[in-house]
C-alpha cells in the first residue's frame, strides 16, 4: 500500500507543511473568534436584515453542500454500480463530502438565530416544509458519510493499537453498497430540495420555476466531482507523484465535462424559456432591477456561464487539452468557484429584487442591498481553513490515497 | 493491558508528579461535560417531555377542531388620513419599540394617476401562507380561525419565512430588544410579552384580545374590546375588522359595499386583508 507522505525530509517541502498548517491555524483561531461573537453578539453582527435575510453563510453552506456532491457519485459508481475502475477515488470524495457537510452544518449553526434550538426540526415535523426534509437528509446523509469514512479512520497509525477497531471498520465496509444505495437517494433528495428551497416560492418570481432543483443537482454533481479531482490533482502535484493514474484522471475530467454540458444545456433553457421567448412581468421587472443596481447579471454571464461553464466543459472534453494539469487545475477551479457564485447569485438576486406588492408606484422601487461584514468573513475564511486543514491531516495521516482495495485484500 | 499500566506507571515515576493525572483531568472533564449534556437533553433538549410528546406532531393545527370563525379586515385607503395612530398602537399593544421592527407598516404612497395616499399593511394572514408552508419546525402556522401565528418558543430562527414573504411582513430579532417603549403610555403595560433575540416575529391579529373577547361573550371587529389594537385607534374608521362567516360583522359589508381588492392576488396566497382603491370611482 503506498501511502503518500508530505513530511519527506526535504528542508524545503517540511517547512512548506508548517507554513501552510501556520497560515489556515491562524484563520481558523481568527475564524473560532469571529464565531464566538456571533454566539455572543447574535446576528446583528452580521450585514443581513429583514429584507436580505440570508447572505454569504447559506451561500456558504449551499456551495460547501454541492462541491460535497463527490461523495455520493463516487460511492453509488464504485459500491452501488460495481464500476471498480473509479475505486482509486472513492475515499477522497467522501472525505471531501465529509468535510463539505460538516463546514456547512457550522455555518448553518451560527446562521440560525436559536443554535440552542437545532434539534427543534427533528422533534417538531412540519412535513409540508423543503426545509424540514433538507434538514433530515442532510442529518441522515451526515452520518452515512461519517460510517463511510470510519473504516479509513481506523486503518490510520493511530489506531492500529486498537487492532478491534478496524475489525469493525472492515464490517462497517461490507455494507458499503448499502450505505452507497442510502446515500444515493439521500443525496438526490436533499441537493435538488436545496434548489426548490428558492424554486418553491411564488411570490418571488425569478426564483419560482420547476428548474431550479434540476439545475442544483446537476451543478452539484459536476461540482462535486470537479472538487474532488481538483485536490487530488493538487496533492498529487505537491508531492510530485500522482495520486491517481493519469488514465482514471482523465476519465473523470470527462465525466466532470458531461455533467457539466448536462448543466450548461438546462441552464440554456431556462434562461431562453424565462427570458429570452417570453415576457413574465415579475422575471422581467426583477431582472431589470438586477441589471440597473447589482452586479448579478455581469457576474452570471462571466463566471457561471463563461468562465465556470463553457471554458472548463471544452478543457475537459477536448482529449488534448485534458492531459495538461495546469489546464485541468484550472477548468476544476473555475467549476467550483462557478457553482460557489452560482449559489450566490441564486439566493442575493431572489431578495434584493423584492416583488412589488403595494397599489401605489413609489413602494419599494429600490433593491434592498447586502455586504457582509468582517465578522461574517472572518467565519467564512475560519471555515474554509477548517476544511482545509482537515483535509491536509487527512491526506498526511490517513490511507486516503494509493489504497488499492484489490491489493488490500 | 496489565504491562501497559506498568510501563506507564515507570513514566510517571521519572516525570514531575502533576497535581492531576491527565487521565483524572479527562475523567472529570469528560463526566461533567456529559452531565451537562444529559441535563440540557433531559431539561430543554429533544429528551424532555415537551418534546417527547411533540414528536413527530405536524403543526399546531392538529389540536382543536374546526373553528367557525373566519377573522378578516378591511383597510380602505381613500379614508386613510395617513395620521400613522394605527402604525403607533400596534407597537404599543404588542410591545414593538424598535421602529425597524413595525409588524403593521405605513408609507406615503402615489397611484399611477398622481394621486397621493397612504399606504398601510398588517400581516395579509394568507389562508395559503407560503411562511406557514415553509416552517421547518411548524413555529408559524395558521390557527382554525385563519389567524396567522407563532410559537416562539419553538422558532429556532432560520429566517425562511422572511424570505418565503413577499409581503416584507415578518420580522427577525436581530439584537435584544432592550429598549424603552415609548409608543407606549406611562400607564398600565404592553399587553403582549416581548420576544427574545435570535426568533422571527409578527403581526397577529391581536389574537390575543379576540380569544380574551370571545371568551367573554364579546364580537371581535364589533365591541372594542375584542378587537386589534390597529383598528380601535383609527380616527375615521379607515380599518375594519369581523368575521368573514358572519353576513353582519362590519367586514362582511365592507366587502359588499366596496370594490375591494387584495395584494397581490396572483401570488396564490389568498391574503384576508381587504383593500379599497384610494380613488374610489363614483357610484
Amino acid at each position: 500500500m503506498a501511502k503518500f507522505d508530505l513530511s519527506i525530509p526535504k528542508e524545503g517541502r517540511q517547512r512548506a507543511w508548517w507554513i501552510w498548517i501556520g497560515t489556515l491555524s491562524i484563520f481558523l483561531v481568527i475564524g473560532v473568534i469571529g464565531a464566538v461573537r456571533v454566539f455572543v453578539l447574535g446576528l446583528q453582527v452580521t450585514g443581513l436584515s429583514d429584507q436580505v435575510p440570508w447572505g454569504l453563510w447559506i451561500t456558504q453552506d449551499l456551495s460547501s453542500i454541492a462541491t460535497g456532491a463527490g461523495a455520493f457519485t463516487f460511492s453509488a459508481v464504485v459500491y452501488l454500480f460495481s464500476i471498480k475502475k473509479y475505486q482509486p477515488i472513492a475515499r477522497a470524495a467522501v472525505f471531501v463530502g465529509f468535510l463539505g457537510y460538516s463546514s456547512a452544518m457550522i455555518a448553518l449553526a451560527l446562521d440560525i438565530g436559536r443554535p440552542d434550538r437545532f434539534w427543534h426540526p427533528l422533534v417538531y415535523w412540519n412535513v409540508h416544509s423543503v426545509l424540514w426534509e433538507i434538514t433530515w437528509c442532510v442529518i441522515l446523509y451526515s452520518i452515512v458519510l461519517v460510517l463511510e469514512f470510519l473504516p479509513i479512520i481506523f486503518e490510520g497509525k493511530f489506531f492500529s493499537r486498537w487492532p478491534q477497531l478496524k475489525r469493525y471498520g472492515d464490517l462497517i465496509h461490507k455494507a458499503s453498497p448499502i450505505f452507497a444505495g442510502i446515500g444515493l437517494g439521500l443525496s438526490l433528495l436533499h441537493q435538488s430540495s436545496l434548489g426548490a428551497t428558492y424554486g418553491v416560492l411564488s411570490g418571488r418570481a425569478i426564483w419560482y420555476k420547476p428548474s431550479l432543483p434540476v439545475m442544483f443537482i446537476l451543478s452539484a454533481v459536476a461540482g462535486g466531482i470537479a472538487m474532488t479531482l481538483l485536490l487530488s490533482i493538487v496533492v498529487g502535484k505537491l508531492n510530485n507523484k500522482r495520486v491517481i493514474s493519469p488514465q482514471l484522471q482523465y476519465d473523470i475530467s470527462r465525466i466532470a465535462g458531461f455533467a457539466l454540458l448536462a448543466y450548461l444545456y438546462l441552464k440554456l433553457w431556462d434562461w431562453a424559456a424565462t427570458s429570452y421567448y417570453s415576457n413574465s412581468p415579475g422575471t422581467t421587472e426583477a431582472l431589470a432591477l438586477l441589471q440597473s443596481t447589482t452586479p448579478y447579471t455581469q457576474t452570471f454571464w462571466w463566471i457561471e456561464i463563461i468562465l465556470g461553464g463553457i471554458i472548463p466543459a471544452i478543457i475537459l472534453l477536448n482529449p488534448r487539452l485534458r492531459k495538461n494539469d495546469l489546464y485541468s487545475i484550472f477548468a476544476l477551479g473555475m467549476i467550483v468557484v462557478g457553482v460557489t457564485i452560482n449559489r450566490w447569485n441564486v439566493t442575493l438576486s431572489g431578495l434584493v429584487a423584492p416583488p412589488h406588492w403595494s397599489p401605489g408606484v413609489l413602494g419599494n422601487v429600490l433593491a434592498a442591498s447586502y455586504l457582509p461584514t468582517w465578522n461574517e468573513i472572518i467565519v467564512s475564511l475560519g471555515i474554509i481553513a477548517y476544511a482545509l486543514l482537515a483535509f491536509s491531516f487527512g491526506v498526511k495521516y490517513l490511507p486516503i490515497f494509493g489504497h488499492d482495495e484489490e491489493a488490500a485484500h | 493491558m496489565t504491562s501497559n499500566t506498568q510501563s506507564q506507571g515507570k513514566k510517571n515515576k521519572k516525570r514531575k508528579k502533576p497535581i492531576i493525572s491527565r487521565k483524572e483531568f479527562l475523567q472529570i472533564a469528560g463526566s461533567t461535560g456529559a452531565a451537562t449534556l444529559i441535563t440540557q437533553l433531559i431539561t430543554s433538549g429533544p429528551l424532555s417531555p415537551d418534546a417527547i410528546k411533540g414528536i413527530g406532531e405536524k403543526t399546531h393545527t392538529s389540536v382543536g377542531g374546526e373553528s367557525k370563525h373566519a377573522w378578516c379586515m378591511g383597510i380602505d385607503l381613500s379614508k386613510c388620513i395617513g395620521c400613522q395612530y394605527c402604525v403607533w398602537a400596534c407597537q404599543a399593544t404588542n410591545d414593538v419599540p424598535d421602529d425597524e421592527m413595525r409588524w403593521n407598516i405605513g408609507f406615503p404612497e402615489r397611484t399611477e394617476n398622481g394621486t397621493e395616499f397612504f399606504m398601510t399593511r398588517p400581516c395579509l394572514h394568507c389562508q395559503e401562507a407560503p411562511c406557514v408552508k415553509v416552517c421547518p419546525v411548524g413555529a408559524t402556522w395558521k390557527r382554525n380561525d385563519g389567524i396567522v401565528t407563532m410559537d416562539y418558543k419553538r422558532c429556532i430562527g432560520c429566517r425562511y419565512c422572511e424570505v418565503a414573504c413577499p409581503y416584507d411582513v415578518r420580522r427577525f430579532n436581530w439584537k435584544p430588544s432592550e429598549s424603552e417603549n415609548l409608543y407606549h403610555p406611562i400607564w398600565g403595560s404592553p399587553e403582549v410579552e416581548r420576544r427574545a433575540r435570535g426568533v422571527v416575529e409578527k403581526c397577529t391579529f391581536c389574537s390575543h384580545r379576540i380569544d380574551r373577547g370571545l371568551e367573554q361573550g364579546l364580537i371581535p371587529g364589533k365591541d372594542r374590546e375584542a378587537s386589534p389594537a390597529c383598528v380601535n385607534i383609527c380616527p375615521v374608521n379607515a380599518r375594519v375588522f369581523g368575521d368573514h362567516n358572519d353576513p353582519d360583522s362590519p367586514i362582511s359589508t365592507f366587502v359588499r359595499k366596496n370594490e375591494t381588492f387584495r395584494l397581490r392576488e396572483d401570488f396564490g396566497t389568498e391574503p384576508q386583508v381587504h383593500y379599497v382603491r384610494p380613488e374610489k370611482e363614483e357610484a
